[in-house]
């Protein structure tokens, strides 16, 4: 009774609307976001949403999309495939919105994939790094955050041009640790014949002691190490790797998101300095207006600086945004259109321009790295003498088409 | 070396899991919840720095005796006399009420500090460094091990404990006051959980999901160790801290697969563990 009595009422607004009266009115087009806001990782799916929710913001102070107000339905996936599967089909079936976006994580990316075709709803992921993700040329997924294999293969590129011979390896006992790892090498060593490789460590995710791991490393001599580590691993092999003056003997090469800020925030002043950390976004990096109004936007807004999974959300919505803005529609198939007309749509954002390969639907961006150093203005190290890796170093071919 | 100081932090972590089952025949999922407490109060005590480490190192500890004794009397005494599987539910139940609570109370952030006092430097040992607050930790964890061992043996209510172990109706005959003896061990069991999730925050970041890590490794240790054995889950601790220090140097690929395959064998030949004892028929 009620729900046919709102929707003819609904309607009511809508006919106010053609006759151009108020679109605070007309019903918003609902945006579900799936991010992980428990657990270990809640730290990113925190800042995801922080970043997603101000560019909501932005866009509706100047007047929404296609004349109606974006609204950002949020809910916590746990990063467990199961969890956010049942999320998005609630989402998408009850909450009725129009896109799926956010997921941080590489398996629940895989899981929510699918339903995409089952309910022509287009998702655009932001953070989960899976190349497998891209290479399944599902027509609805779009992600506008860079894979592992593109961090990898930057990082790779950075790591011919240094001196260092003898290479070992610290990654989580993961897909990503083990693809990342097997990139990265394989494409130094092209570049490269003559490196080395002294070493591999496999502590398991989420690991508290990495002890044996540093003890062993520490032994097989390395010049440099390449990891993957991230979030409160990193913190803690940091933590335990600095009482080992580890870092007095060997340079550590922390790819593909090492500078987070939600990893450096917590080794505050005790960071290790002179270190190479990559990540996607370093918020002091790009003197664009666009970068700084973010920026100051963020930080008035949220009393946090923006982290590069705070960016790369913001960035992600508003890519979408320009997307519907183009196609001047909302289904499925005239998004697919518009983020793949004129050779890719790209979009300016604050940490510099996004590219989307209309193949696979795969953004390609530049890669920030850095040496960590100490500052007077932030509780933190922050990165100088910044390197970027620019996105044709980043771009592999696809068999999508 | 590594080994003993991984060792070390297992077994703060385990030791009071462990009391509080041999005395209370309680299962406590949320030991790892309590474990993380600890940490948390020591790091919104200090507010992350490092300099008022040991200074508040009791204050955490404190307010983790606090926590367990409200958490028995509130919660724990209801479920005492009723089937494991209450416990396990409530004790769950407890695991995901502490997370979310902290995750309102201190954030979703990771949660670090840096090397206490005095303890800043490596020292060389055979000319390689070694981290000073290992020997440290180290020495924290055998004089808790100690203290724990002078407590359960030499006192007058350290008998008590053992004894309530073995048999509850004969001790409330004899007109000891169980119910604050119960408060009392679940206290101390929380309380040495919360002094190890303390101790161990220079080395590792705390987070909201940190809990179920660090209550499946107690779980290893004392099964591994023997239930309700204090001497069990030190052997346990050192056996586990040792395997993955040796198991990281000799066969980096399958360094986790060696605690399981310890406490797998353990399990088939031994369920009871290593220094645990068989189980009796109960009256």
């Amino acid at each position: 009774m009620t729900r046919t009595f709102t929707r003819y009422f609904g309607l009511m607004p809508l006919l106010v609307a053609l006759t151009g009266s108020a679109m605070a009115q007309q019903p918003p087009i609902k945006i579900g976001a799936l991010n992980v806001l428990s657990g270990s990782f809640a730290a990113y799916g925190k800042s995801g949403r922080q970043g997603a929710q101000l560019a909501i913001d932005d866009i509706n102070a100047s007047g929404g999309l296609l004349g109606r107000k974006l609204e950002l339905i949020q809910v916590d996936s746990q990063a467990k495939p199961d969890v956010a599967v049942q999320e998005a089909r609630r989402l998408i079936l009850n909450e009725k919105v129009n896109f799926l976006i956010g997921i941080d994580s590489s398996s629940v990316s895989l899981a929510v994939a699918p339903l995409t075709k089952e309910y022509k709803i287009p998702l655009v992921v932001m953070h989960a790094a899976t190349p497998a993700l891209t290479e399944q040329c599902n027509p609805y997924v779009f992600r506008t955050s860079n894979n592992a294999r593109m961090d990898a293969y930057a990082a790779a590129d950075l790591a011919a041009k240094l001196p260092y011979k003898r290479w070992a390896n610290i990654g989580p006992d993961y897909e990503f640790g083990h693809s990342s790892w097997n990139d990265f090498i394989a494409r130094l060593k092209e570049k490269k014949p003559d490196v080395e490789v002294v070493g591999e460590q496999w502590p398991k995710g989420g690991e508290s002691n990495y002890t044996p791991y540093i003890t062993a490393l520490v032994q097989q001599r390395p010049e440099a190490v390449f990891s993957v580590l991230w979030a409160g691993d990193l913190v803690t092999f940091v933590r335990q790797a600095n009482a080992f003056g580890f870092f007095k003997q060997i340079k550590l090469f922390e790819d593909p998101v090492g500078a987070a800020l939600e990893s450096i925030g917590p080794m505050g002043k005790e960071a290790p300095i002179g270190e190479l950390f990559s990540t996607r976004y370093w918020f002091l990096q790009s003197q664009s207006p666009v970068n700084k109004k973010f920026v100051e936007a963020y930080h008035k807004k949220w009393n946090e600086w923006p982290s590069y999974n705070a960016e790369e959300h913001y960035a992600g919505v508003q890519m979408l945004a320009a997307a519907v803005k183009k196609a001047k529609a909302l289904d499925a198939d005239a998004i697919k259109k518009a983020f793949e007309a004129d050779g890719g749509l790209t979009y300016e954002a604050p940490e510099g321009k996004k590219w989307m390969r209309p193949a696979d639907h795969q953004v390609f961006e530049a890669l920030v790295w850095g040496y960590t150093t100490p500052s007077n203005d932030y509780p933190f190290v922050v990165l100088k003498d910044i390197t970027m890796v620019p996105e044709k170093d980043t771009v592999y071919p696809t068999k999508c088409k | 070396m590594t080994g003993l100081a991984s060792a070390a932090s297992l077994f703060l972590l385990a030791v009071g899991l462990s009391l509080i089952f041999g005395a209370l025949g309680i299962v406590n999922f949320a030991h790892g919840s309590f474990f993380a407490l600890g940490a948390y109060f020591l790091f919104a005590l200090t507010r992350g720095d490092a300099a008022g480490f040991w200074h508040y190192l009791p204050v955490a500890v404190a307010a983790s005796l606090v926590v367990g004794a409200v958490v028995e009397r509130v919660f724990m005494r209801r479920v005492l006399n009723r089937a494991e599987h209450y416990q396990i539910l409530l004790t769950y139940a407890l695991l995901l009420i502490i997370e979310d609570v902290s995750k309102i109370c201190f954030g979703a952030d990771y949660k670090s500090i840096g090397m206490p006092k005095g303890f800043e430097m490596p020292v060389f040992v055979l000319g390689i460094p070694f981290p000073s607050y290992y020997l440290g930790l180290v020495g924290l964890a055998a004089a808790a091990a100690l203290l724990l061992w002078l407590f359960l043996h030499r006192t007058r209510y350290g008998t008590l404990v053992r004894a309530v172990a073995q048999d509850r109706e004969m001790l409330e005959a004899l007109g000891v006051n169980v119910p604050l003896l119960f408060t009392v061990i679940f206290a101390l069991g929380i309380g040495l959980a919360g002094f190890g999730g303390a101790v161990s925050l220079p080395l590792q970041s705390i987070s909201t999901g940190v809990a179920v890590d660090a209550v499946i490794s107690a779980f290893i240790v004392v099964v591994v160790g023997g239930l309700g054995s204090i001497w069990g889950t030190l052997l346990g601790a050192i056996l586990i801290g040792e395997i993955q220090a040796f198991g990281a140097l000799v066969l980096p690929e399958f360094s986790i697969a060696f605690t399981y395959v310890l406490m797998a064998a353990v399990l088939l030949f031994r369920p009871w563990g290593l220094l645990g004892r068989p189980p009796a028929v109960r009256t």
